[in-house]
Order: structure tokens, then C-alpha cells, then sequence
């Protein structure tokens, strides 16, 4: 009753005209970003954070989710329309939603679209509600040698579902991650490490020109390298754009099943929306009558997509907000803005700003309705948006990247580092590297020095506790089993195993 | 060219064996702060050293996984021109020009030679060609000023 009194104060603190003119602005801008191919949610959050300085603290993390929210649903417009996801989130989307544009159905597939991202995203509110004051009373036993490992399970998770077909580029690009991180003074000590000579290292790399770079900078890169999509044609003609009731109805279970996997794989450290709707459109097609309609244009494939990727979005901010560990890229430059503003994500946050989460749900619910709004009235006007020239786009984002990281340190040095690493992240993608890992390396990297350090000085150098703790040895096991599955000869075994049982025509999974 | 190979794969392997390698020795052999008479397993170099480790042994593993396989005999999907130029004049624009000339004039060049470099075609006759320049000169500069004053007043940022 607490956590439903506190829900509805959040809304009602919010609902005044300037939270209101914050939300509409911001999840518009969210679906615009969303919806362009080659302009990712990270980007928008990292971006819209240098713009944020100015707002008070609720303000800015209002605008932060509503981008966030946004345009993990705009992705949708360009997966349907050009078959080509506008964020790597909607890729699932785009296999059911482009052959229903080309039946001339782009309306209902994005009306669909709406639907599932937002009642996706209420599916993850509520057991954001539910699960994150646990998780974070959990927490509070967690000492040096939990976090050591968490940060370390945060890693190989994340490399693992991310990777691809090889989990090993993905430990790479979070060992990447876990080194830039050791750049600079220290936690404990403030030694400055690994400075090379410039001053400027000593306080590390910030993240917000590293991601403003990998995601923003390599991006444009991206984008200028791919050759131009082509807009569907059928798109224009005349169909509905309000889901129908009985639709929503039939997949009532899959929504709700697309929900509860979006959210968990949110939690995951590091996986992000691309898993979860990889996760929930592979479980909707096992447990569906129609199998043989996924890919050729099914409702109901369209649908657990859709609502897989959004509900990853407060999944992903229930580690974020309780443990400050981000369960996806955007989760990540969030937790970098809220420590901007003053709030201190993680176990404490429950004592010290007990109301906090709750806020959170209440940002996130009137994303939502925005979204829905948005959606399913202005459906039309995002078909224009898609037709904006990539060599007008490009450059605007570009000078937002130069300018953005410089804003909040006001040194050209940072316009560096976002050069180098939209340089590096290029050449990573290119390589089929991914590059959530490297991002909660670069989160995680000061975390798991200093756990390692404090748990082998409180234990006197000795490592039994890092095994023999119960919470330690329950990520102990998980890691190893983690690191043994993603082996080639394991994942032979297991995969003759669930061949033989299963049969043909799962789906395919993301590509690296 | 594409990055996707198993070569390319042996080359960054090599790279980020080394890398690791630096990383451990420069872990190894970074100060022990015995003078402060810290705890020695709390010495600033030990996990650069681990990471270090862990990165040579993932380079070992990556160039070992590259045995045997073909590289794609697909064509690279993407346009290398276009990509240089939009790579070498975004970097022009980010280490030289800004920081060397005022933010806005700055962005207004970048803007107005990449949009111009990527929708120049000069074989639509004098009048059209005046017309796409004036287009996109009155874009760059709209986009210059406007995000010059939003950081300049709304954020009240000291411009480069």
C-alpha cells in the first residue's frame, strides 16, 4: 500500500504543466531518435544528458527516461517501414513488421507496435515496483567479495549474450572496457595509473565522452559507410492505425509472457533490449499455433518483440537503481546522469531517497502513455521523419557530439577521447565486437578493483572468502557455468541435446 | 576491404596480446606504495595485472578460434569513400577546427562541406547548382547558430 501511496505521489508530483511539457518533448524527441537508423537510444540518452545540466534533478531524469523510452519504441518505425531497425532493439520487429508493410499494413503493424511496446513497459513498471526495493534490501549483505563478483558476472553475462556467435569477442570488448577503466587516480589509494604523461588521465576517462563517442560518433560512421535504405512504398497506403481490442486479446499471453522475459533479461547486466526481444519473439514462436507465420508478417511475432525490448527498459533500471550496475547500455549513461544530479543509485538507495523508485515508475508510466499517444496518432508524421537525408542528419548529430562531452567539463580533451573512441568503436563493430560490454566494463572497471582490493585486505590476502561466502558461491557457480556453456565443445553437446528434442525452425538469433 | 576476417581477427589478436602484455607489466612494475605501508594486496598494479592476463589469454583463444575458418566470400556492404570522407572531415572538424576557430563558425564549415560533399550534383545546370548551395549554406549556418546558442545561453557553456 506504501509502494501504490508513494507510485501515486510520484505521478502526482509530475503532473504539473512543465512535467508535463517535459514528457511530450522528450519521448517525442525519444521516437524521432529512435526511429532514424543509426541514431541508438545510448546516443540519445548520452546526448540529451549533456543537455540536462541546467534542469533540477527530477527534471532531468524525467527527460532522460522519456528519451529512453522513446526511442527504444521508435526503433519500431524504421524496423517496419525500411526493414532496417532504428535501434539494434527492434530487430526482431522489423522480421514480422516489414512483410506486413509490404501487405500494405505498415499502419497496424506500428499501431501493434504501440501497443506491445506499452503495455511491455507496464509490465516491466510493475515488477520494477515489486522486485527492486528487494532486490536492493538484498543487497545491503552484500560486501566486498559479492560485489567483486558481481561485477565480474556483470562482464561475462554480458559478453556472453551479446557476442554473438563468439561470447569470446564479446569477454574482450568487457576486458576493454574493465582496462580503460584502470586508467587514472585510483579508488583507494588515488594512485594515478596508466596516464601515458597526460594530466589530463589522471581522472580517468569519463564516460560520457566515451559513450557519447561509441555510440554517437561511430554511428555517423556507420550510417556513411552503409549504403542508403530504401522507404517502402506500401507503406503510404490507407490502413488502420488503432490495434484492435481482440487482437490484444488473443495475445494476451504472449504479451504478458514477452513482459516478465523483458524485464528479467533487463535485469541481466549489460544484455539489453536486442536480447530481450530476441528472447521473447524465440519463446512467443515455441509456444505459438501459427509457428509458421513468424517471419511472414505475424501479429503476434510483431507483438512479443516489441513488448520484450520495451519491458528491458525498467528491467534494466532495476540493477541500475539498486545495485549501480546497468542492465543496458542506455541504463549505463543513465546511472552516469543520476550521479550528475546528485542521486546516488545503489543499496542505499532505499534509506536515502526511500520515495526514489517510485519516482522512477512514475517517470516511466507517463513515458508510456506518451508513447501510446504518440504512436497511435501520429503515425504519419514519423513516415516523413524517416525521409530526412542521412547527409542533413549527420552532421547535426555529429557537432551534438562534439560539443555535448565538452559541455560537461568544459575541456577540449574530452572532445578527444570521443573522437578516439568513436574511432576504436567503429572498427570494433565493424569486427563484430559488441559494445555493451565495453560500456559496463568502463561502469563496472572501479567497482571491481576496489572489491577485489578490500575483500583480499579485509580477508588478509586470502581468497576463501571470495568462494566460500553463500551469495559469492552462488555467483561462483553461475560465472563458471556461464564460461563452460559458451565454450565451442559445450555448446556442440547442448545444441545436438535440444536438436534432437526439439526439432527443426528456432529462431534466429541476433546477429553479431 | 572488411574487418570480419579471420586475418583481421590474428592481427587484433596480436594487438591486444601485446596490449595485455603491456597492461600486466605495467601493473607489475607499478609503485607498491610500501612507503605508505599499505596492505600488499591492496598494491594500486594488481588487477591491471589480472586484466592484463585475462586479455592475453582471450588474444591466445581468439587466435586459435581463427584455425581452419575461410574468410566470407560475400562483398563488403558498405561504401569506403563515403565513410573516409565523413571519418577524415568530422575528425578535421573536432581536433583542428574547433578549439582553433569560434564553435559556431566552425560547425557552420563542417556542416556546410559534409552536407555539400554528400548532395552536391554538379550535373543539374548553374541555376539548380545556386539554388542546392544556398539550401545548404542557410541549413549550416541555422545549425551552427542554433546549437551555438543553446549550449552559449540555454546551458550557459563557454564555447571552444
Amino acid at each position: 500500500m506504501d509502494a501504490l501511496n508513494a507510485l501515486f505521489a510520484g505521478l502526482g508530483e509530475f503532473m504539473t504543466p512543465m512535467g508535463v511539457f517535459h514528457v511530450a518533448w522528450a519521448t517525442l524527441l525519444g521516437i524521432l531518435v529512435g526511429s532514424l537508423p543509426g541514431l541508438t537510444a545510448t546516443m540519445g540518452v548520452a546526448l540529451l544528458t549533456t543537455l540536462t545540466y541546467t534542469l533540477d534533478r527530477d527534471s532531468a531524469i524525467l527527460v532522460l527516461i522519456c528519451m529512453y523510452v522513446g526511442a527504444i519504441y521508435g526503433g519500431s518505425r524504421s524496423a517496419i517501414l525500411l526493414n532496417i531497425p532504428g535501434t539494434p532493439a527492434s530487430a526482431a520487429t522489423s522480421l514480422d513488421g516489414f512483410p506486413l508493410a509490404q501487405r500494405g499494413q505498415a499502419g497496424y503493424a506500428m499501431a501493434l507496435a504501440t501497443a506491445g511496446s506499452a503495455l511491455g513497459t507496464l509490465v516491466g513498471i510493475l515488477l520494477l515496483v515489486l522486485l527492486a526495493p528487494a532486490l536492493a534490501a538484498i543487497a545491503l549483505d552484500f560486501g566486498s567479495f559479492e560485489f567483486f563478483w558481481l561485477a565480474v558476472f556483470g562482464i561475462v553475462i554480458s559478453g556472453q549474450l551479446t557476442g554473438g556467435v563468439s561470447p569470446l569477442k564479446g569477454y574482450i570488448a568487457g576486458l576493454l572496457g574493465l582496462m580503460v577503466a584502470m586508467v587514472g587516480s585510483e579508488g583507494i589509494h588515488a594512485h594515478v595509473r596508466f596516464n601515458l604523461g597526460f594530466d589530463q588521465l589522471n581522472g580517468g576517462i569519463g564516460l560520457i565522452p566515451a559513450m557519447v563517442g561509441a555510440f554517437g560518433f561511430a554511428e555517423v560512421l556507420t550510417v556513411m559507410w552503409r549504403r542508403k535504405a530504401e522507404l517502402s512504398t506500401e507503406e503510404l497506403k490507407e490502413d488502420r492505425v488503432l490495434p484492435k481490442l481482440s487482437d490484444l486479446w488473443r495475445y494476451k499471453i504472449t504479451i504478458g509472457r514477452s513482459g516478465i522475459i523483458g524485464t528479467l533479461v533487463g535485469i541481466i547486466p549489460g544484455v539489453g533490449e536486442d536480447i530481450g526481444a530476441w528472447a521473447s519473439y524465440a519463446a512467443a514462436k515455441r509456444s505459438s499455433k501459427e509457428k509458421d507465420q513468424f517471419g511472414n508478417g505475424s501479429y503476434e511475432g510483431l507483438t512479443a518483440a516489441e513488448t520484450g525490448n520495451s519491458a528491458v527498459v525498467p528491467g534494466a533500471l532495476i540493477p541500475a537503481l539498486t545495485l549501480a550496475v546497468p542492465g543496458s547500455a542506455p541504463a549505463a549513461v543513465l546511472i552516469a546522469a543520476l550521479f550528475i544530479h546528485g542521486v546516488r543509485p545503489g543499496p542505499m538507495i532505499m534509506f536515502e531517497e526511500p520515495t526514489f523508485i517510485y519516482s522512477v515508475a512514475a517517470m516511466l508510466i507517463l513515458a508510456t502513455i506518451a508513447i501510446a499517444v504518440y504512436g497511435l496518432s501520429l503515425t504519419r508524421l514519423f513516415i516523413l521523419v524517416l525521409r530526412i537525408p542521412r547527409e542533413l542528419l549527420m552532421p547535426v548529430v555529429f557537432t551534438l557530439c562534439v560539443i555535448g562531452p565538452y559541455a560537461l567539463t568544459q575541456r577540449i580533451f574530452d572532445i578527444w577521447v570521443m573522437v578516439a573512441f568513436g574511432l576504436i568503436g567503429f572498427v570494433l563493430r565493424q569486427m563484430n565486437y559488441p559494445m555493451a560490454p565495453l560500456v559496463l566494463g568502463i561502469i563496472l572497471g572501479d567497482l571491481l578493483d576496489k572489491s577485489l582490493r578490500r575483500g583480499l585486505t579485509l580477508s588478509n590476502g586470502s581468497l576463501e572468502p571470495f568462494f566460500t561466502r553463500p551469495i559469492s558461491l552462488i555467483f561462483v557457480v553461475i560465472i563458471a557455468l556461464s564460461i563452460v556453456l559458451s565454450m565451442p565443445v559445450t555448446r556442440r553437446a547442448v545444441s545436438k541435446v535440444i536438436g534432437t528434442r526439439s526439432g527443426a525452425g528456432d529462431v534466429e538469433g541476433p546477429k553479431p | 576491404m572488411r574487418f570480419d576476417t579471420p586475418a583481421a581477427d590474428r592481427v587484433t589478436a596480436a594487438a591486444l596480446f601485446a596490449l595485455g602484455a603491456a597492461m600486466s607489466w605495467g601493473g607489475f612494475v607499478m609503485d607498491r606504495l610500501e612507503i605508505r605501508q599499505i596492505h600488499p594486496a591492496s598494491i594500486p598494479g594488481l588487477v591491471p595485472m589480472i586484466l592484463g592476463a585475462a586479455m592475453m589469454l582471450c588474444a591466445l583463444l581468439l587466435a586459435l578460434s581463427t584455425r581452419g575458418q575461410t574468410a566470407p566470400d560475400t562483398a563488403p556492404q558498405g561504401n569506403w569513400s563515403d565513410f573516409a570522407f565523413a571519418g577524415v572531415w568530422s575528425c578535421v572538424f573536432a581536433l583542428l577546427l574547433v578549439g582553433t576557430l569560434p564553435f559556431a563558425a566552425a560547425a557552420a564549415i563542417y556542416t556546410f562541406v559534409f552536407a555539400g560533399w554528400f548532395t552536391w550534383q554538379p550535373a543539374e545546370g548553374p541555376a539548380r547548382n545556386a539554388k542546392q548551395l544556398i539550401f545548404i549554406a542557410v541549413f549550416a549556418i541555422a545549425v551552427a547558430a542554433g546549437i551555438a546558442a543553446l549550449f552559449r545561453y540555454g546551458f550557459l557553456v563557454r564555447l571552444p
